[in-house]
């Protein structure tokens, strides 16, 4: 473990170089927030109203919460350099290292991302209090429990865009599932609460990864339910589980075909 | 003791093949069709431990992809490896604790880390004890010559300094053998010289098992005892670098300078490479004849100067590749 969290380590120090990036990405991320904000008080013409369920205040909190899972994340950046790494063949220098490539990207990753989750957090609940000058009601304990599924949920996406990645020693470029993928994430459950759709769709919602990686922390910080929270911590470790086994299955198969030629 | 054994390996590639023009695009979107490239073509050969040899060959003659198959980063079509009496394919990490790589053309270091930073991170990444880690830091330092930019981040670094610090951060963990894949391509004279210094030294102290390819014939001469020679993915020479100079091409080089009323009768045995005025390079083939007959060639009085080298060795290996192509 100590060499994981060495490789986090150095992530983190190489992205302290880089803080105008992080300040351009919070830039980014509160423009974004504004907008869907003033689409939302647009849809919401009366205050009191309750649609789907939802306030406009947890609406509001609902998209922070969302937003931040998504843009810290930077997924697209993190698929891009994993393809990049199959292609190009630099992947082969890390097959020589006694440690497994999944991991090792997942804490490069995380030593890359914390810095901007952290920042993100602070900045969207500021944000949240600006616009909206009202929470859901929230315990130390349930504050606790939703940044838990946070973590969890950022976990589980870091390794299924691994997965997505390593469909590059299969196919000829991942890029575009990856399109696809951040488009899902948006559109179901990042814009919208899984509530927002049709009943036939939102039961394959609740088993799809959307449940765990976007919509249940947000859902749980906007209407804190102890019983949903184990339903979705459940449904995390398993996820956590299945995605891993999947990098690990195509990681195992694809290092077998990489063809590298030349020094 | 045997350090690495390889037994018929082979290695083949898939490669995809494309009609020219946009209709092959389409073509080749459609239905791909690939070739078969053989890499590798049944390779045998033993290293011994603490032996420093030269794996050599014209690009894509196979070097690269057998050490990347002995270092277990690719996996062979056919024969078996054993490196160290481990299975590459098998323990590829049990093996990365007792193997370092350097290829010249990538960097393992992290660019915007210093070296200090880079070489704790190898160290943890090979379980060592952080104590130990800076011992191994200080002595490395200290032999390697880095204590000017230890603190300096890698990126700032001239390509001499970064590949010193590549080797220094391939040796953290004290590895059996050494896998330097070109590690002074682009370096100016004196670098490749003080960087061949280490190795030796390293080769020397720590009895490390070096595996070096190179198309730099001085990095080979002064260097490696043994030499391999591979093209088109077979072994065509594994002998001494003695052998391989002395006995492989059995040719001399004669510089003569003569007065101008020397002269040179001509014989068929001489070939003459140069000649200015009475001043002649000839090329001696020692299966033919000998220097003494050779020089009968010659007027013996008028000889000035008299200067006899042998074929260097660059020229013995480019003829070695054409005769194998």
């Amino acid at each position: 473990m100590k060499k994981y969290i060495h490789i986090l380590k150095a992530e983190l120090m190489t992205s302290l170089q880089y803080l105008p990036n992080t300040a351009f990405g919070v830039f980014t991320f509160f423009i974004f927030v504004y907008i869907m904000f003033m689409v939302w008080q647009y849809i919401y013409s009366n205050p009191q109203e309750l649609i789907n369920g939802y306030s406009i205040t947890q609406m509001t909190w609902y998209l922070l919460v969302t937003e931040i899972l998504f843009t810290s994340l930077g997924g697209r950046r993190f698929c891009k350099e994993i393809c990049k790494d199959v292609k190009s063949g630099n992947i082969t220098y890390n097959l020589n290292k006694p440690y497994s490539y999944v991991f090792y990207a997942l804490f490069k990753h995380l030593g890359s991302m914390v810095l901007k989750f952290i920042v993100d957090i602070i900045i969207g609940v500021a944000l949240g209090f600006i616009l909206i000058q009202s929470m859901p009601e929230q315990t130390v304990l349930s504050v606790i429990l939703v940044l838990v599924t946070c973590f969890l949920a950022e976990l589980i996406s870091i390794f299924l865009i691994i997965a997505i990645g390593l469909l590059s020693f299969f196919i000829e470029d991942a890029n575009p599932f990856y399109w696809l993928y951040s488009k899902m994430i948006l559109i179901f459950g990042t814009f919208f609460p899984i509530e927002f759709f049709p009943e036939y769709i939102r039961g394959i919602l609740r088993y799809s990864p959307i449940y765990v990686i976007s919509y249940g922390p947000a859902r749980l910080f906007v209407n804190f339910d102890i019983n949903e929270f184990i339903n979705i911590l459940i449904a995390q470790i398993i996820y956590i589980f299945i995605s891993y086994g999947i990098c690990s299955f195509l990681y195992a198969k694809g290092s077998k075909r990489l063809n590298v030629n030349g020094g | 003791m045997k350090a690495i054994s390889v037994q018929n390996l082979k290695k083949t590639f898939r490669v995809k093949t494309k009609e020219k023009g946009l209709k092959g695009t389409f073509k080749s979107m459609l239905k791909p069709t690939y070739r078969s490239v053989e890499a590798v073509k049944g390779i045998s050969f033993d290293v011994d431990e603490g032996e420093v040899l030269a794996f050599i060959g014209p690009n894509g003659a196979g070097k690269s992809t057998t050490i990347k198959m002995m270092t277990g980063i690719l996996y062979p079509d056919g024969g078996s490896i054993k490196v160290l009496g481990i299975d590459p394919t098998k323990e590829r990490k049990k093996l990365a604790y007792e193997i370092g790589t350097v290829f010249g053309q990538k960097e393992q270091l992290w660019t915007h880390l210093t070296p200090y930073d880079n070489f704790k991170f190898f160290g943890a990444i090979y379980d060592i004890d952080d104590k130990e880690v800076e011992k191994r830091i200080e002595d490395l330092k200290n032999r390697f010559e880095l204590g000017e930019f230890i603190n300096t981040p890698v990126r700032n670094l001239s390509l001499g300094q970064r590949i010193r610090c590549e080797i220094v951060a391939s040796l953290i963990h004290r590895p059996k053998i050494l896998f330097l894949d070109e590690p002074t391509i682009g370096l100016d004279p004196v670098v490749k010289d003080n960087i061949r210094k280490l190795i030796k030294q390293m080769n020397k102290e720590y009895h490390t098992t070096i595996f070096l390819t190179s198309h730099d014939i001085s990095d080979i001469e002064k260097l490696c005892k043994r030499v391999i020679i591979i093209n088109n993915g077979e072994l065509v020479l594994d002998d001494t670098m003695e052998n391989l100079k002395y006995h492989y091409l059995n040719k001399k080089i004669i510089d003569i300078k003569m007065r101008d009323d020397g002269k040179f009768s001509g014989d068929d045995n001489v070939k003459v490479l140069k000649q200015k005025g009475n001043n002649y390079k000839i090329e001696v083939d020692l299966d033919k004849t000998t220097i003494g007959e050779a020089m009968k060639s010659f007027d013996m009085d008028s000889i000035q100067d008299i200067n006899i080298t042998n074929v260097p060795l660059e020229d013995i290996i480019t003829t070695i590749y054409q005769r194998s192509k």
